[in-house]
């Protein structure tokens, strides 16, 4: 199964991997479009910085996940053979019981308005996640974890 | 069959969560579950997103229909369980009819609290814990109508802001000085108070009510402490919960202040009776003995701890904290620990942002022990684990209360530590390919 691990000694602050995360989740084709139409929001990474020291932070997809056994509504999950802890928008009530246990601050409040929270999903459907993809120093890396999941 | 390898009295948060360890640990174990309501498990929180119109029946539930059978367990809707034998390890239902067992589930959670209020008991009052108790309410809760809460705890907010959704002049009536008075400290209490009164909720702080009577169908007169009347058409009790210990209390097995005491195994004093949820007092971090914390996380976690340790793998609940992420009116409170601390001992941090948030910040020496956000609530759970791990905050204490306080601001090897935690954790190690990092 595969995680996303951070290396602090490469980040440089550039949040270009916010900004392939919100647009990699978007249906536009085009960055420049998607920025212009307002669609590069609700980004599932986040950089965390001060002074010259940053690196990202998104859901560690955790095995014991404290946000999918308190999730109030069932929306949290965890899939068995990728490990993925997935998020059923459709379920969430936007309580943010899993944003009082995430010990990442992983999970947020998404930004478009729809009242329920959005978080890390390691793109199912791309190869490599878009973050990692589009970090230009190797500061996002893909570890394959063998395991049951 | 008149024989479980387990049963479990209980079918929500403690219960499900049981049930799903139990199956992780023995794949074959029978298992029954007992419910004294008709439904499969649903969430009793989200009744409060029901009675608003936010979700419909469909939304309620926590699984899959078909989870007993995925599972393949034996659920039995509306199977009340009136006694429990621990020496014959034997349970009887309502239908007289008898179950035995080799190890038993106590996850009978909570009942609402009521008071001694002059009138009541000759009074129809409403109480709001359950499906059928948001049933009951959506029936009547229709067209103008004026309705008073009793209480203005967490159910009782919640019991409000839905009322009011659905088109009622609501009026609480609090005993304690402020509304959420628990789980809320001064400033989060009145930043939610004038929130919700601004949206048109009337709240009757410092105040009890001292008498009720019938007028015609649901409705009636409450008499207040100052002599002021409040007319309702509905009136909804909600003064706050008890652990539903009858069953353990009649088998004795021991309790605590009302609630069933356990083991850090989850274990009751009575060889192979757990119990897990809000009917059990187990170990809370904060004030380091067993405590009743009547939340869905908590019962989740410590059902979990349970069904583990019924099936065999031996573990010890890690123990838990108090902590609420409450919303009214789009306004977001998240809280975990000891809010208001009981003596002078403390150190408090607090702050206003700009954008109107507020946080606060409670520290025992170098240990975080409490938090509160109102409005950004983001990160918050960094604050929660930091609690609930009893992590030493020194070095980074003053950065806690910077808007963007996160993993940044703590030291490299404490982050390290953190962030390695789970990728290290257990037979993970073995897979883990050092030399891609
Ligand atoms: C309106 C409302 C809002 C809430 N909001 C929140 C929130 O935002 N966050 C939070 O953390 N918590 C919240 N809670 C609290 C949360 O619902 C409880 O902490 C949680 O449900 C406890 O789970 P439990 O499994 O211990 O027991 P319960 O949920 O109480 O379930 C116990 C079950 O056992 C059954 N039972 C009892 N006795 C018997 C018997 N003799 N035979 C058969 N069955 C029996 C009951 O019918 C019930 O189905 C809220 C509660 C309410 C009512």
């Amino acid at each position: 199964m595969k995680r996303i691990i951070p290396r602090e000694e490469y980040c440089t602050d550039c949040r270009l991997c916010e900004v392939y995360c919100s647009f990699s989740h978007t249906q536009e084709i085009d960055l420049v479009l998607a920025y212009r139409n307002g669609l590069l929001k609700n980004g599932r990474v986040r950089v965390s910085s001060r002074g010259p020291v940053s690196f990202a932070v998104q859901c560690r997809h955790c095995q014991e996940a404290p946000c999918v056994l308190a999730c109030l509504a069932g929306a949290m999950g965890r899939e068995r053979e990728s490990g993925r802890v997935t998020h059923d928008p459709s379920r969430c009530v936007g309580c943010w019981t899993c944003i009082l246990v995430c010990p990442y601050g992983a999970v947020r409040r998404s930004e478009d308005g729809s009242g329920v929270v959005s978080k890390c999903d390691l793109c199912p459907d791309l190869a490599v996640p878009a973050c990692v993809e589009h970090c230009p120093n190797g500061a996002l890396v893909v570890v394959d974890l063998e395991g049951d999941g | 069959m008149g024989h479980y390898r387990y049963a479990i009295i209980g079918n929500s948060a403690a219960a499900i969560h049981a049930c799903e360890a139990i199956r992780e640990v023995d794949p074959n174990g029978s298992v029954a579950v007992f419910s004294e309501e008709r439904y499969r498990c649903y969430s009793r929180p989200l009744i409060s997103y029901l009675l608003a119109g936010k979700i419909g029946a469909a939304g309620m539930y926590l699984r899959r229909p078909d989870f007993y059978r995925f599972l393949e367990i034996d659920f039995f809707p509306g199977g009340k369980v009136i006694s429990v034998d621990p020496a014959k390890k034997a349970l009887k239902l309502s239908s007289g009819r008898i179950v035995y067992w080799d190890r038993l589930l106590l996850s009978t959670g909570f009942e609402p609290f009521i008071p001694s209020v002059e009138g009541l008991s000759s009074t129809k009052y409403f109480t709001f814990t359950n499906w059928d108790d948001a049933k009951k309410l959506m029936r009547v809760a229709r067209g103008p109508f004026r309705a008073l809460v009793m209480g203005a705890g967490l159910i009782g907010m919640k019991a409000a802001e839905a009322l009011h959704a659905r088109g009622g002049r609501v009026v609480v009536v609090e005993k304690a000085e402020r509304i959420l008075p628990a789980a809320l400290d001064p400033v989060a209490s009145s930043m939610v108070a004038e929130r919700c009164r601004a949206e048109g909720l009337d709240l009757i702080t410092g105040c009890t009510v001292v008498q009720v009577r019938q007028d015609s169908g649901t409705g009636g007169v409450a008499v207040l402490e100052d002599g002021s009347e409040v007319e309702f058409d509905l009136l909804v009790v909600a003064a706050g919960v008890k652990p539903r210990s009858e069953l353990a209390v009649e088998a004795g097995i021991p309790c605590l202040g009302g609630a069933v005491r356990v083991d850090l195994h989850q274990r009751t004093a009575v060889p192979d009776v757990f119990a897990a949820g809000d009917v059990s007092a187990a170990l809370d971090k904060v004030i380091g003995g067993p405590q009743v914390n009547a939340l869905w996380p908590i019962a989740a976690l410590q059902g979990r701890f349970a069904g583990l340790n019924m099936a065999g793998r031996v573990c010890s609940y890690p123990g838990g904290i108090p902590m609420n992420s409450v919303e009214f009116f789009g306004l977001p409170v998240l809280s975990a620990g000891l809010v208001n601390p009981p003596d002078g001992r403390y150190r408090v941090l607090s702050r206003h942002y700009e954008d109107g948030s507020y946080r606060r910040l409670v520290l025992d020496g170098d240990r975080l022990v409490g938090m509160m956000v109102v409005g950004a609530v983001e990160g918050a759970g960094i604050f929660t684990s930091l609690i609930r791990e009893g992590v030493s905050v020194r070095g980074f204490a003053r950065s806690l209360t910077e808007a963007d306080f996160g993993y940044a601001h703590m030291s490299r090897s404490l982050r390290k530590r953190r962030f390695e935690a789970e990728l290290l954790r257990g037979k993970q190690v073995l897979g883990f390919r050092k030399e891609r990092i």
